[in-house]
């Protein structure tokens, strides 16, 4: 897969303070790429310039082939953008968003009725598309402005935390849509977001703080590096399995019934675990995170960042 | 659809949408004009058609102003984030200015249709053919305002800053255009600006028509206020449409130079960043 985002040394500055501090990273065509990082540490910059909204200060962006900042309008017909706060207009009706944004993106004439019922049909808006848009509830709107960075077939989709402020039930649905939207057309995602599952789907993952890529990797080797097993055991005896974590210098602890210990990898916690069969009445394996993966890259955790 | 036509039809239907706003706005011209035709009737003496000539200041006077209002609607765009989602679609910037520029000039142009049609009723002594040409007079003055207006949104960013500035610009403006006061009595220091002013020429060239002035002298053209003696050189009412023109392509190009610059949008873009940078006014 060749990448279809190239990012190369890039920085933004704002007078003396720098957004982003020369950072590089690809995007493979067809993958769904997920860019988390605490407030303020230069993802809405960086999407915003991807964007064709803002400036770069130095080094060179490159979407499918063109360059974000001299080509702006080859760049524009490539992607769609679903931004954090909402960009629909609230006083006309879906249907007539969806209409105006494909003459902007100048979808074929003869296609526009087919995407439009097609798009409405699969964020079930179909019985809503006359209504002012203003006057949809917060999922209804959501999944209209998603459906609308959809309806010209952009290459590159950009997600900008698409399921925040959702009621949990409408997220899953939301976030199922886009996948399997992504899977249908094989776009690419960008998909920024304070939700660690969603993220969890991804092929990619980079981690931004203060300005700089500080992780850039897949979610399993993140947490396989960042995270260890923990392991919950109930026992019939604990004595000889303190005894054992403690000969090989295993940080316990004890939680009510529980026994609680971490290894690096769970094959660890097995030998241990299988060489005290006999007192383990009940054991529970946990692997790590991308939320520990979070805390322990950028010690905050992300959903109170 | 062509990306303008599109940004014309979302503006109209917007319009019609906000009835409050169209029935606000007709009864503002309305007011302006029952005010200005009963008021100042008695200080018209020596003119044959008095109504035309006041009546015509005052209609291309409420189409300047509902231009000018009229390209706030940009700001609520901006502040809503609808502005984010045009800024970011592939179509020309000047395509953009275009668009809003346009709606502008039709709804400053309908109102002033309307307008004119009241001013008949209240004695206003006009032909079809001169409706026409009126009419059309309004479509491309209001498109020069507009261009002004939608320059003075961009630069202000927000409702309040907006105001200011457009009642800053607007007052003077309207004052020094001929349309209530004379600029035959306009003192002398005050004229350069009279002459930059688009809003003279317009005035001039709706009465030139209004009034059936084609039949008038040069000397008398200037002599009513219709034709401007600048040094010597005469400025006639078709060559004010033109310098009027000039003037909204000037600031039509200055909109354009406004929307390319790639943070415009950062209004909005500032409240999603959230600490990823400074705002930036």
């Amino acid at each position: 897969m060749d990448p279809i985002i190239q990012v190369e040394h890039f920085s933004k500055k704002y007078g003396d303070f720098t957004a982003v501090d020369d950072i590089s990273f690809t995007v493979d065509e067809g993958s769904i790429f997920a860019f988390l990082g605490p407030n303020g540490a230069g993802k809405s910059t960086t999407i915003n310039t991807l964007c064709t909204i803002l400036d770069k200060t130095e080094g060179s962006l490159m979407i499918n082939g063109h360059d974000v900042c001299e080509e702006r309008s080859l760049v524009r017909k490539d992607i769609g953008i679903v931004f954090q706060d909402s960009t629909l207009d609230a006083q006309m009706t879906v249907e007539e968003n969806l209409k105006y944004h494909c003459s902007f993106y100048k979808v074929p004439k003869n296609e526009v009725r087919e995407r439009i019922d097609f798009a409405l049909d699969l964020v079930e808006l179909t019985q809503w598309r006359r209504a002012a848009v203003g006057s949809l509830s917060g999922g209804m709107k959501r999944r209209a402005e998603i459906v609308r960075g959809l309806v010209h077939d952009p290459k590159v989709l950009f997600l900008d935390e698409p399921t925040t402020g959702l009621d949990p039930q409408t997220r899953a649905n939301v976030w199922e849509y886009i996948q399997r939207l992504q899977k249908q057309k094989n776009m690419t995602i960008f998909l920024t977001t304070h939700y660690m599952d969603e993220a969890e789907v991804c092929s990619k993952i980079v981690i931004m703080d203060h300005g700089k890529i500080i992780a850039h990797d897949t979610p399993e080797n993140l947490k396989h590096q960042y995270t260890g097993t923990e392991v919950d055991v109930v026992c019939t005896q604990a004595e000889p399995l303190i005894a054992a974590l403690q000969e090989r210098g295993v940080s316990w602890r004890k939680d009510g019934n529980k026994l609680v210990f971490h290894t690096k990898k769970a094959p660890a916690a097995l030998e241990i675990l299988s060489a005290h069969k006999a007192e383990v009445k009940d054991f529970e394996v946990k692997n790590g995170t991308l939320n520990e993966v979070f805390l322990a890259i950028t010690g905050k955790e992300i959903r109170e960042s | 659809m062509n990306p303008i036509t599109a940004i014309v039809q979302r503006n109209l239907l917007n319009y019609v949408r906000s009835k409050g706003r169209v029935l606000g706005s007709l009864f503002m011209s309305m007011f302006m004009l029952v005010m200005f035709s009963f008021l100042m009737k008695s200080s018209m003496g020596n003119l044959d058609t008095p109504m035309n000539y006041l009546i015509s200041g005052v209609i291309i006077m409420s189409v300047f102003q509902v231009s000018v209002n009229n390209s706030s609607d940009i700001l609520s765009d901006i502040s809503s984030g609808y502005m984010k989602e045009v800024l970011v679609a592939p179509i020309a910037r000047s395509q953009i200015s275009m668009g809003h520029i346009l709606s502008g000039a039709v709804i400053a142009s309908l109102q002033g249709v309307v307008t004119m049609i009241c001013g008949i009723v209240l004695g206003l002594r006009v032909s079809v053919l001169q409706i026409l040409i009126l009419a059309a007079v309004m479509l491309v003055s209001a498109m020069a305002f507009s261009a002004i207006g939608l320059f003075l949104a961009t630069v202000s960013r927000n409702s309040p800053a907006f105001q200011t500035i457009s009642s800053m610009v607007m007052m003077p403006l309207t004052f020094v255009s001929g349309a209530y006061i004379p600029t035959t009595i306009i003192p002398g220091f005050l004229l350069p600006i009279v002459y930059l002013n688009p809003l003279t020429y317009t005035t001039s060239i709706f009465r030139y028509i209004a009034l059936g002035a084609h039949t008038l002298t040069t000397e008398e053209l200037v002599e009513q206020g219709i034709a401007f003696s600048v040094g010597g050189f005469v400025i006639t009412p078709f060559m004010g449409l033109a310098i009027t023109v000039l003037i909204g392509a000037f600031f039509f190009a200055l909109c354009v130079r406004k929307f390319n610059r790639a943070d415009f949008s950062t209004v909005k873009v500032a409240a999603g960043m959230r600490g990823g940078a400074p705002a930036r006014g």
